[in-house]
């Protein structure tokens, strides 16, 4: 499979191990990328609410994308949805369209955007992706944290259920993880108050902290450079914030696939995580692999059958 | 009490110009978006649906000024479960544009800092294509929680510098005149 890629800003500053591992990760499916040629900033959640700035912004990159050939893949779910919705924008919006491609001088026909996530659940297949694990991850016990832009809105992120997703739950299985159930998946981890309402975004992401731990996870597991900020790298703040220890690991998708690989820590840059990960890597492979029951008790029939 | 004489009629209608603004009056009040919304969850004075109902009624200064216009974290629960396709979170964009331009020209005073961090950031795209993460960042918290504030950031600061997360420099493009013709062209 041969991809576009665009790793938007934060994967070349303080993602570098989400840029690092979806490229190992990558490689190791046979999945070539290609990064788009001299891409520029979608806006970010500071132009999300400029609306025009943002699609204005994010189409220059589509445009580079479009000159490829080939679709594009993002692992950032904030620039995955600006680009989206700038492409959505440019199809339909025909005084939009006017605006950039006068600015521009070409003419822009679309370009087929997915997440990264999308991409390695349905492109690739999570049965394919497994028969590239040389090692079970038992005794790493993960909740998934999917966070809000990667599922929503759904007329732009059509891939999983915006409500009840799946699709992180399933790549946690197959690694031989342990999946456990989570309430908080689809809950906001308070990234865009991080400035505006600092302790309020950090009230809301403690309270993701609060189930995991209570369900008895060693690590969140995302796939959103933002989530990631808030849960690993503001973890030092938010403790001394509300005055206790949290000690969390929160891995990127592709760092746990990476691992279920057996590629290295290095390659993954597992030690560029701001919360130690060193002690969850240990813990691997010192319990009886996991029993992955059916987790969402939504019609107990599922369940009833699932035992069967 | 609301008086009918402060009320600005034409507000749904300026707000429904702006770019995300266009659905607003589609809003019949059913409290869906308040329900599920994370940080009605944690502070209960912060209400999508009153924001929303002020704002039909016309009550144009009240909306613009008030605080808690500042407080949506863009998650958009309400956005996918709204029955009438408001698309509230992008309303509220579109409420805070207006804000910010009756603040530009001295109507009206925001006090929450996310305007100011938000112009940094797309300041410094517009400057280098890319966002300069030092850069705004150290800025910002100078300017809203000064030197002896902004101190307390440096040991994080250093943490990512050493993890080669961070860099000093800003990183730019090639095809810099082009992202200012693309401001230029939409913000006419």
């Amino acid at each position: 499979m041969k991809l576009a890629y665009y790793p938007g800003c934060t994967l070349h500053g303080t993602a570098r191990e989400y840029d690092a591992s979806t490229k190992a990760v990558c490689k190791a499916a046979g999945i070539e990328l290609t990064e788009i040629d001299d891409w520029n900033c979608c806006g970010a959640l500071e132009a999300i609410f400029d609306k025009e700035l943002s699609m204005g912004l994010s189409a220059r990159n589509n445009f580079k994308a479009q000159k490829t050939g080939l679709d594009l893949v993002i692992p950032c779910s904030i620039c995955s949805h600006n680009l989206s919705r700038a492409d959505k924008a440019m199809k339909n919006d025909s005084v939009f369209r006017a605006k950039i491609e006068k600015v521009l001088g070409e003419k822009y026909t679309g370009v087929n955007i997915k997440h990264l996530l999308d991409v390695v659940v349905n492109d690739l297949g999570i049965e394919t992706l497994a028969t590239k694990f040389t090692k079970s991850l038992n005794g790493i016990k993960a909740v998934p944290y999917y966070g809000c832009l990667l599922i929503r809105p759904s007329e732009v992120c059509k891939f999983d259920n915006p409500e009840n997703p799946s699709s992180l739950d399933d790549i946690i299985k197959a690694t031989g993880a342990e999946c456990l159930p989570f309430t908080q998946k689809t809950k906001c981890c308070g990234g865009n108050l991080l400035m505006s309402k600092q302790d309020y975004a950090f009230i809301l992401t403690k309270k993701l902290f609060d189930e995991a731990k209570a369900a008895g996870a060693n690590c969140i597991v995302v796939a959103c450079p933002m989530c990631h900020m808030l849960l690993d790298g503001q973890q030092g703040m938010i403790e001394k914030a509300h005055n206790t220890v949290i000690d969390m690991p929160v891995l990127y998708f592709t760092q746990l696939i990476g691992l279920a690989m057996g590629l290295g820590e290095k390659e993954l840059e597992l030690d560029k995580n701001m919360v130690s990960t060193s002690k969850l890597i240990a813990s691997i492979g010192k319990e009886k692999p996991a029993q992955n029951k059916v987790q969402v008790k939504i019609e107990p029939a599922i369940e009833a059958e699932a035992a069967q | 009490m609301i008086k009918s004489n402060d009320l600005d009629p034409d507000f749904k209608y300026e707000i429904s110009k702006e770019p995300g603004g266009e659905n607003i009056k589609k809003c019949f009040n059913c409290t869906g978006c308040t329900v599920g919304c994370p940080v009605t969850e944690i502070d209960k004075s912060y209400n999508p649906r009153m924001i929303l109902r002020k704002a039909i009624l016309g009550m144009r200064k009240e909306v613009l000024s008030d605080e808690s216009l500042w407080l949506c974290a863009s998650c958009y629960i309400c956005y996918e479960r709204c029955p009438q396709d408001v698309k509230i979170t992008e309303v509220i964009g579109a409420i805070r544009a207006i804000a910010q331009r009756e603040a530009k020209a001295g109507k009206i005073k925001l006090d929450n800092p996310k305007p100011l961090f938000d112009h940094l950031f797309i300041d410094s795209v517009k400057k280098n294509g890319k966002w300069y993460e030092a850069g705004v960042s150290g800025t910002f918290m100078l300017m809203t929680k000064g030197i002896g504030g902004a101190i307390g950031y440096a040991p994080m600061g250093l943490e990512l510098w050493k993890k080669g997360k961070l860099s000093i420099l800003p990183h730019t493009i090639k095809g810099k005149d082009e992202i200012k013709r693309i401001c230029e062209e939409v913000e006419k």
